[in-house]
């Protein structure tokens, strides 16, 4: 049974409002866990949720420090972070349950005085509510490219020189297209590969429900693997940012 | 798979503010405290540190002070050992000059009460000669012949003895 996105549209612009709702919930999570970390800072005694933040930073420190001179990496802290945070949490949203509305004969319901668009064919109508928000391939693309922007930009502010000569002679300008080639492919793989995942991991819990009793054991093994697989695929986005950031800052000629 | 711009770009949107808002209410104070606690850990490790130096040149001062008292203690031992000597030494001598001294004055002593037996018994002699002379001569004779005469025979005597 195949689910629709809850969309309408607003002076000609479609929403995904389930995209939306999800968005907004999951910075909201997000931000409430930060704020609950720092609500009682404190050196000498740190609590436990205090405990927990601090090793999370650690944890993106250590990354930030596998990649470049930790020096240059302390202004991205805060954005790997602000990653890891987000992704995983948005990874973990789809997986506890999910809310369906369906339609009552072939009425189509409104939301806000608007429609809910019906694109196809569809004998039965029916809308997800509530999934990841990594799980939409227009999220994890937006994310990828922000990183790859980012680092770009890094790129040319502090090594512009390097930057553009890189390009042409690393070795020679015979490679040019495989470096242009690069500039595409990486915030494609960036966005896909966790836009991937995550949509395969909820495509397969949708199967698994379908399955009814008989998959319950199969939902518990797949419910403990997704959450690897979220957790995974939230390191992986923050590591592989790092690399390019590091690999476009980097101050070595012959790189 | 489908691209919803209007999703793009909400999430580009909605990224930027949670950072924005993350950085400044949460990680701002939350590196701050970070750095505060690395700053303390690295002022008692440099005060451990500091310490543990004081502590061994202490241990080292009174390493050289017990050394010393050693060396002085030995000293006047030493000191001791030489004076006691010295002083036995004095002693024994002073004890010997004693000796000697007494031993001299006895000597003298005994020379002088025999001169002095020897003075007494002369005139006790020439008192008895002169009895017995004028008892068995009978004659008067004069005091001045009489000690030219018992001197005489003394001298007599004092040849033959």
């Amino acid at each position: 049974m195949e689910h629709l996105a809850p969309k309408i549209e607003v002076a000609g612009i479609e929403f995904d409002l389930a995209a939306i709702m999800m968005i907004v919930i999951s910075s909201l999570i997000v931000f409430i866990i930060a704020r609950l970390a720092v609500r009682n800072l404190s050196v000498e005694n740190p609590g436990k949720v205090q405990n927990f933040m601090e090793w999370i930073v650690e944890f993106v420190q250590s990354i930030i420090g596998q990649t470049m001179d930790p020096k240059k990496g302390r202004p991205y802290l805060a954005l790997g972070l602000t990653l890891i945070l987000y992704i995983f949490v948005s990874n973990m949203l789809g997986l506890p349950f999910s809310i369906v509305t369906e339609a009552h004969g072939n009425h189509i319901p409104s939301v806000f005085g608007h429609q809910l668009i019906v694109t196809g064919e569809h004998e039965h109508l029916a809308w997800s509510w509530w999934k990841s928000p990594t799980a939409d391939a227009s999220m994890t693309m937006a994310l990828a490219l922000i990183v790859i922007v980012l680092s770009h930009v890094e790129g040319i502010r502090q090594n512009a020189k390097h930057y553009f000569k890189h390009y042409v002679n690393n070795p020679n300008i015979v490679f040019l297209p495989i470096h242009l080639i690069e500039v595409v492919s990486k915030p494609l793989t960036l966005g896909l590969r966790l836009f991937g995942n995550i949509f395969a991991g909820e495509v397969m819990i949708g199967v698994i429900l379908g399955m009814g009793w008989i998959g319950i054991p199969a939902m518990l093994v797949w419910q403990g693997f997704s959450i690897f697989v979220g957790a995974i695929q939230s390191f992986v986005f923050t590591m592989l940012t790092m690399v390019y950031i590091s690999q476009s800052i980097v101050h070595e000629e012959d790189h | 798979m489908t691209i919803t711009w209007s999703n793009f770009f909400i999430q580009l949107v909605a990224f930027a503010i949670l950072f924005w808002l993350l950085s400044r209410y949460a990680f701002k104070p939350l590196f701050g405290v970070m750095e505060k606690r690395r700053q303390l850990v690295q002022e008692q490790m440099d005060s451990a540190q500091n310490n543990r130096n004081d502590a061994e040149r202490l241990i080292e001062e009174q390493k050289q002070a017990l050394q010393q008292a050693r060396k002085e203690a030995h000293d006047i031992i030493e000191q001791a050992k030489t004076t006691g000597s010295r002083q036995a030494d004095d002693i024994v001598q002073a004890a010997r000059n004693e000796s000697n001294r007494i031993k001299e004055d006895a000597v003298r002593d005994i020379e002088a009460e025999k001169n002095k037996a020897v003075a007494s018994l002369k005139a006790q002699v020439s008192g008895l000669s002169v009895l017995i002379a004028s008892k068995i001569i009978e004659k008067q004779v004069d005091e001045q012949s009489q000690k030219q005469l018992v001197d005489q025979y003394l001298q007599d005597v004092g040849n033959k003895s």
